[in-house]
């Protein structure tokens, strides 16, 4: 009986609907299947198989960016059932992602955003040439726990530093960690603005949540987490 | 009687069209809609992984009808005001009709003359460098001389400046007008500081929004014959931003050069729907923004790139269907994404723009050094390189061209997911006396003997 509830979430994640994703979610909840067999079997697992098929070109960005929706609907529903200790095994908590002012790259930003909300982040997509006060407000309103910072700019990349010194200035950054990453954004310059971690592609923004929040490591770090930078080989 | 819309009524239906939000559009009314065109046409899964280039000219006959279809069934998204752009057919048929298919630009003894081409067309392909790769305040000057230096680079554009005065330019901010009219101003200086005058130029690579933009055509800026770089949102897209730059440029009786890239893993999906948004975009920037020049890039998000097999192959049948069935002057970009002094860097110019050029564009911009992404790390070397196989490789047959793809793609495909960044300029380049190291002549000298050797009809030195 529980395949049948666990199959019709799975299908409904993997068409991205969101509505039926949600209420696959209600009535297997009713039908008392436990939450976290749902999170992992029902959710976890289709999200799993999109994100290699999107990686293998079997699957493309809308479908990564709606499935991403409908299990955000989903998890919205079952997350206050687990325990506190299940709870704290996955990623879990609210990450604001946003380009920064003046760029409109997006699809990067889009990209990291349906990866981390796959991995039962609660993502708020605040879009691109977004303020350093929009992004810190959002922080304080949601009680964020994650701050994703892109930009494919190296001129807007001063909008970072004025972001972590808001946060500060705010009384916020050791409340949040703050990661960053795109194109011209080097473990240097994470290093020089005082983030708490740097990634390349949004794998390694999965990856550095991932850690920030098993290690438990108190914001900000002393020396940014760095995943898989760009190297010369020579 | 020409049908186009004029900007006044383009402006008039980005607050009257259609409404649909943003989102709605990207995630579903986009892939929906290039997902029917594609079953429609038969053009779904016609790529093979083992043929990177397209040699059939009846399949991109087949893409050109099923864009040109999807332009009319989309038209543009107005970004802040969520409505619709649609051109009709009659508009659409016209705007074409009466788009250039020559234009003459620059000036005095350095004009070159951009026409449209077909495939093969050994009427060479134009060569404008470098794109928006960022360059240090005090080198960029000796970087922009140094590829005027290069006679067969054809068009002038880049790198970007990141500060002026010691000021840092943040996009949207007053700096970033200062820093327009510094470049307009610099870049005729330094095009007749290098001996070439009139050189063509393209104008602002470093114009993030508009301010950065009203350096041209205006008194001291770019020149209004230069190209009025204007690019879009993917997919199919536009926004204040980009309309500003429009109005601008016609007010200054210019010439706008459009453009969006097409996204490969991205909204339009597999490569055959990224080829058929493309065509879709590159027709109806005409119409939309008024350009007299530009539509035909694409990008593969998945490698960051186009020079893999998906990306090369999707340049391939883009380019030969506009410009089989248009006469619109088109532009393709090779996006590279290994840096100076490495051979791979070398390898991806050859193909890419060897590809582009082969299939009909009217001209290239490039290249994309390291992925376009680090300060520094770009040369004239390589924008002379891309320049020499670009002319070099337009009237070759496409069946060689093909060759050309499968023999040397082994030399870099295995590395465009970790590419080499390589070296800054300051390793690989004497600024002073505008020439490379000998480590990396001796490296081009031994690429270029390889492509010589292969068939494309470079002169050795
Ligand atoms: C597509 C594109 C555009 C499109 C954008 C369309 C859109 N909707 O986003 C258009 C045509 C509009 C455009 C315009 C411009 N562009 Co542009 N563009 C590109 C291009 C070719 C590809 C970018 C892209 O989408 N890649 C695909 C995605 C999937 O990759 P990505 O964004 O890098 O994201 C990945 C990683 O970076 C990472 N990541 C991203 N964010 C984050 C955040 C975190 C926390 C982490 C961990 C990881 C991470 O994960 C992502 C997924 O793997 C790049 C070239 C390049 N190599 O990047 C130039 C590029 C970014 N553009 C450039 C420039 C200069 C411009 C313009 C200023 C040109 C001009 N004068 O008009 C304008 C600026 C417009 C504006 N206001 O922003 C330059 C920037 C140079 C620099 N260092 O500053 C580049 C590098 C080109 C170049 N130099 O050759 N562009």
């Amino acid at each position: 009986m529980s395949a049948e509830y666990l199959d019709k979430l799975q299908a409904a994640i993997l068409e991205g609907e969101e509505d039926d994703a949600a209420q696959a979610a209600r009535d297997a909840l009713e039908a008392g299947i436990a939450p976290i067999q749902l999170i992992n079997d029902g959710i976890q697992k289709p999200l799993e198989k999109i994100g290699k098929d999107f990686e293998n070109g079997e699957c493309f960005l809308p479908e990564l960016i709606l499935s991403g929706d409908a299990a955000r609907a989903a998890t919205d529903i079952i997350m206050p059932k687990l325990t506190a200790g299940e709870r704290a095994d996955g990623l879990h908590g609210t990450a604001v992602i946003g380009v920064v002012s003046g760029d409109l790259h997006d699809i990067g930003k889009n990209i990291v955003g349906a990866f981390l909300a796959a991995q039962g982040l609660k993502v708020i997509d605040l879009g691109c040439d977004v303020s350093p006060k929009r992004f810190v407000d959002t922080v304080a309103e949601q009680q964020a726990r994650f701050i994703v910072i892109s930009t494919l700019l190296t001129t807007s990349r001063p909008f970072y530093r004025q972001i972590v010194d808001t946060l500060k200035a705010r009384g916020l950054r050791d409340k949040t960690y703050v990661l960053v990453g795109g194109g011209p954004v080097t473990p240097a310059w994470a290093r020089e603005v005082g983030a708490d971690a740097y990634g390349r592609d949004a794998k390694d923004a999965v990856a550095c949540c991932r850690e920030l929040l098993t290690s438990g490591v108190q914001s900000p770090l002393a020396e940014p987490l760095i995943v898989n930078a760009l190297q010369s080989k020579a | 009687m020409h049908q186009k819309p004029d900007i006044v009524e383009i402006l008039r239906r980005t607050n009257s069209g259609e409404y649909c939000a943003v989102k709605e559009w990207d995630v579903k009314r986009i892939p929906r809609t290039v997902r029917a065109m594609l079953k429609k046409y038969g053009l779904e899964k016609v790529l093979n992984p083992e043929e990177p280039v397209n040699t059939d000219m009846e399949l991109a006959d087949t893409f050109f009808k099923a864009g040109f279809e999807l332009a009319l069934e989309l038209g543009m998204l107005c970004e802040p005001t969520e409505r619709i752009v649609k051109i009709s057919e009659d508009e659409l048929r016209s705007t074409l009709k009466h788009a250039p298919s020559q234009l003459e630009l620059g000036f005095g003894k350095d004009k070159r003359v951009m026409k449209s081409r077909t495939p093969s067309d050994p009427y060479p392909m134009m060569f404008g460098a470098s794109l928006g790769i960022t360059i240090s305040e005090d080198v960029w000057p000796y970087y922009i001389e140094g590829i005027v230096r290069q006679k067969e680079v054809d068009l002038l554009e880049g790198g970007s400046l990141v500060s002026v005065f010691g000021l840092d330019v943040m996009p949207g901010t007053p700096s970033e007008t200062l820093l327009g009219y510094v470049q307009g101003r610099r870049h005729r200086e330094l095009r007749k500081q290098g001996g070439r005058e009139g050189m063509p130029g393209i104008g602002n690579i470093s114009a993030v929004t508009e301010f950065g933009q009203f350096c041209y055509g205006t008194k001291g800026g770019f020149y209004n014959n230069d190209l009025s770089l204007i690019l879009f949102p993917s997919e199919l897209k536009v926004n204040n931003q980009t309309l500003h730059k429009v109005v601008h440029t016609l007010a200054m009786d210019g010439l706008v050069f459009a453009g969006s890239p097409a996204m490969i893993g991205g909204m339009p999906g597999p490569a055959e729907g990224a080829v058929l948004s493309c065509i879709a975009c590159a027709l109806l920037q005409y119409a939309v923004l008024q350009a007299s020049v530009g539509g035909g890039e694409i990008y593969d998000i998945r490698y960051l790139s186009n020079v893999n097999r998906e990306g090369l192959w999707a340049l391939s049948a883009t380019h030969q269907a506009l410009s089989r069935n248009t006469h619109i002057l088109t532009h393709g970009i090779a996006n590279e994404v290994s840096g100076p002094g490495t051979e791979e860097f070398l390898y991806e110019i050859l193909v890419g723009v060897a590809v582009i050029a082969a299939s009909g564009a009217s001209f290239s911009t490039g290249p994309r050094a390291a992925g376009g992404k680090l300060q520094d790390y770009i040369t004239p070397l390589e924008c002379r390189f891309c320049a020499e196989v670009g002319h070099a490789a337009s009237g070759m047959d496409l069946a060689k061209v093909a060759e050309l793809a499968k023999h040397f793609l082994p030399k870099y495909e295995a590395k465009i997911k970790d590419p080499d960044i390589g070296k800054p300029i300051q390793e690989v380049w004497d600024l002073r006396n505008f020439k490379p190291t000998p480590e990396y002549h001796a490296i081009y000298q031994r690429v270029k003997q390889e492509a010589i050797d292969f068939g494309v009809p470079m002169d050795p030195f």
